[in-house]
């Protein structure tokens, strides 16, 4: 039941299938989940629900049926104001990943999450008034609308987070990058598609990169490299193989290079006929640091992440371990971090990490989309002059 | 302990000398693999492959220096691997246990052995326990060891025996012949969620671990998790003084009167990533034990109640058709929250746990120190049987005179977290 003392929040969601992004968040605030040995209910109560396509598989209806206290609501502003004339909760989660939404020339769905941070802002402005909002993933597809959207957080002064759940996932092992490292490069190899997974993998690495001697500054340039290309990149050594090999030994899901056996290391033969379609995004910060994500479907199913750091003769690395339900589980609870940071956000007033963290991975998937829809060029990105400082704390699952 | 820094050590140093005097470098270690079969996901070939074409680890892709030079399989089924390995890594199969620890020589011609009595075609008895011959195997290797005046380090996969008996002859042959022996499951060795270990010297009020699978074959891990858990208490292992196993709503009713603490078994349930029933349905997430879905999704579940003779008390829950993973929880003194992690197996083909497991073993090749005692897993294969004798003794509670097996545990955690 609500209580006064509890924060209220407004779920504003695109779709809400089983397994979509807003199902595992929302329910994470419905239902509760397994966190620090217990089953965690969130101190906090989620009172509206916009959800932009109830389609044949919604459960958003039978989760109204089954938590009274929750309204399901027409518009976003409905779900903002309760009905009445004015902002009427103290949070709102914003999840704008999944749905039919179309897609534009350069491969980017276009999901609008600027639209409804618009429309969440209105109603802020409106009301003279404005709460805590957690962004789900990246910002916008499109750069312009991303920076807008930090821009207005800034001017309306309400606390901002956003992002994957890569960064605050496991991780094996569980180890964090020592504050102030001294890094020469870091690479992350992953899997999934552009304008997708290829942001996840952006924060697997910025997550990591942020912690560097003097914070982070910003990135100058990007250049993608597909299918052929790639190949020429990683044989002409445009990124460390060292380092690629160090991340794919912390993966669990390497594809067996050869028949009859289960865990091998491939060549890089053996990688060319396993990945028929590899892309790479490297990128240079402000600072001199050279990074790499590398998406490389049919050979892995994971997020790994190795870096060159100043006093370790070896590669340091590690996985950011999601526990997928591909079948394999049932519950994608790498959402349980990102859910439990976000609840301090509403409890405190404050973001755990940094928003300009998401707000360079957002621009950086756009950049690394543009130079592939620009032929695999190089592409200045003078946008993405953005410093910030990381997090003393870590904020990875740990407990 | 082999670390990265020593292993990386031995081997710029072993580098040098031989690229200075290469007759001075030592033999690599020469290795028998005995298995039951040899067929692609068997215990044998996801384990042995590690020796043949390396495994990650530490975030290097390590090869042992390590050859396998002989290989026995006792059984042939369709898909078996055996003579294609002979073939591409020059080894030989040989017919018996005897001709390939001695490589068809007169004497024993290996440094280790490695036993991985696991998969194949072999009957169950009345417990359901599966008869896999690993007594047997061993018992020939030791003929080879006395008869040959030598004996090397052996590893044996899981428990070691389905019979106690056979089990602790196994454990007193290494100690009269004065061999290492490992043996054992992953579940100590993997990763775990969250990357804890039990303070050494912690003073257990309750235990409990919860597991799925079929017996006898995933109960021997959800107990081997749980031993390496608990060993670590205060005084040590001290071994089993009773145990008794209950099945159905008779495990409901345990809980009811108290006799497991359902405030543990939420904690090892919030571990779980595989819950079932509604979660599979449409996603949500569960509290399997508030919500009182455990009972209706663990349609036949088996509790194992070990009474340790320090007076510890612990509990093995198999929960088939609930969750699908394996998850410990507990309760120490002086600590306010309860402890909990999940034992992580990681997932199919790679089976990166048994790489995990295979460095261990590799570990006692290489140093002829067993980083853990091998009384862990004699204590576990006796708690296993004497639980299986009880299923069909009517469940009834067991004295277990013959489990007095004390042991310390190693001071260093043993699982994977580098």
């Amino acid at each position: 039941m609500a209580n006064s003392s509890r924060p209220k929040l407004a779920g504003v969601v695109t779709t809400y299938f089983r397994m979509s992004h807003a199902q595992h968040i929302i329910d994470r605030l419905l239902d509760g989940y397994g966190w620090n040995g217990t089953h965690h209910h969130p101190p906090m109560d989620l009172v509206s629900l916009y959800v932009d396509q109830v389609g044949t598989t919604d459960f958003s209806r039978e989760r109204g049926k089954r938590h009274p206290e929750l309204k399901l609501c027409s518009t976003i502003a409905e779900a903002l104001t309760l009905g009445g004339s004015k902002l009427a909760v103290d949070g709102v989660v914003l999840v704008g990943e999944h749905g039919n939404y179309p897609r534009n020339e350069k491969g980017q769905t276009k999901y609008p999450r600027w639209e409804f941070f618009e429309q969440i802002v209105k109603v802020y402005r409106d009301s003279g008034k404005s709460v805590p909002l957690f962004n789900d993933k990246h910002l916008s597809w499109n750069w312009e609308w991303a920076r807008k959207m930090y821009d207005t957080s800034r001017e309306l002064g309400f606390a901002f987070m956003a992002g994957s759940s890569l960064p605050v996932t496991w991780r094996t092992p569980s180890v964090e990058m020592p504050l102030g490292s001294r890094i020469s490069e870091a690479l992350c190899v992953c899997y999934g598609g552009v304008d997708s997974y290829d942001f996840h993998g952006l924060e697997t690495v910025q997550c990591m990169v942020e912690r560097r001697r003097g914070g982070e500054t910003g990135v100058k340039w990007i250049q993608a490299y597909r299918g052929e290309k790639f190949w020429d990149a990683l044989r002409d050594g445009v990124w460390p193989k060292a380092l690629m090999d160090a991340a794919l030994c912390r993966s669990h899901t390497l594809t067996p290079a050869r028949a009859g056996f289960n865990d091998i290391f491939p060549t890089t033969d053996d990688m060319r006929r396993l990945v028929r379609d590899p892309v790479a995004y490297r990128y240079e910060h402000a600072d001199g640091l050279k990074c790499t994500m590398l998406l490389m479907n049919g050979l892995v199913k994971d997020f790994n992440f190795a870096a060159f750091v100043e006093g370790s003769r070896t590669p340091w690395s590690t996985q950011m371990y999601l526990p997928m339900p591909d079948g394999r589980t049932t519950l994608a609870n790498f959402f349980s971090p990102l859910v439990n940071n976000f609840e301090k956000m509403y409890l405190t007033g404050k973001p755990t990490y940094p928003v300009e963290r998401t707000l360079l991975t957002t621009g950086l998937t756009a950049a690394g989309v543009e130079s592939l829809f620009r032929g695999q060029t190089k592409f200045e990105t003078p946008h993405l002059d953005i410093h910030y400082q990381p997090t003393k704390e870590s904020t990875f699952w740990r407990t | 302990m082999l670390t990265r820094r020593t292993f990386l050590q031995t081997t710029l140093q072993t580098t040098a000398l031989a690229a200075a005097a290469p007759q001075n470098k030592p033999a690599s270690k020469r290795i028998a693999i005995i298995g039951t079969i040899y067929r692609l996901q068997s215990h044998a070939q996801h384990m042995g492959d590690r020796f043949l074409v390396g495994y990650p680890l530490d975030g290097a892709w390590h090869m042992p220096d390590m050859k396998v030079v002989s290989l026995y399989v006792d059984q042939k089924p369709e898909g078996d691997l055996s003579d294609a390995r002979a073939k591409e890594f020059g080894l030989t199969v040989y017919p018996t246990i005897a001709e390939a620890l001695r490589c068809g020589g007169k004497e024993l011609a290996v440094d280790a052995v490695l036993i991985i009595g696991e998969h194949g075609n072999y009957p169950r008895n009345e417990k359901g326990q599966i008869l896999y011959p690993r007594y047997e195997f061993f018992q020939q290797c030791v003929e080879v060891f006395e008869h040959d005046g030598r004996a090397v380090p052996v590893y044996n996969d899981k428990h070691l025996s389905y019979s106690f008996e056979k089990a602790k002859a196994m454990v007193d042959a290494s100690r009269r012949l004065r061999f290492p022996m490992l043996g054992g499951s992953s579940i100590p060795v993997t990763w775990r969620l969250p990357s804890i270990d039990l303070p050494m010297g912690c003073e257990i009020e309750d235990a409990l671990m919860v597991g799925e699978g079929g017996s006898d074959p995933m109960d021997f891990h959800a107990l081997e998790g749980l031993q390496c858990m608990v060993e670590r208490r205060k005084g040590g292992e001290t071994g089993v003084k009773a145990v008794q196993l209950l099945q159905g709503d008779a495990v409901w009713k345990a809980g009811d009167d108290g006799r497991y603490s359902k405030e543990l078994l939420t904690a090892a349930l919030s571990r779980s990533d595989t819950p079932l029933g509604l979660t599979v349905t449409d996603g949500r997430t569960q509290d399997l034990v508030g919500s009182g879905e455990l009972q209706k999704l663990a349609k036949n579940p088996a509790a194992y109640f070990i009474e340790y003779r320090d007076g510890l008390k612990a509990t093995m829950l198999m929960l088939d058709g609930a969750i699908r993973d394996f998850n410990f929880a507990t309760r120490l003194k002086g600590t306010p929250s309860m402890w909990s992690t999940q034992f992580l197996l990681t997932p199919d083909p790679n089976v990166t746990y048994s790489a995990c497991l295979m460095h261990k073993a590799e570990q006692m090749f290489e140093t002829g120190v067993a980083p853990y005692p091998i009384d862990r897993t004699l204590l576990v294969s006796g708690i296993l049987e004497s639980c299986l004798t009880s299923k069909v003794q009517d469940h009834a509670r067991l004295e277990t005179p013959h489990l007095k097996v004390a042991y310390k545990a190693p001071q260093q955690p043993q699982y994977a977290r580098s």
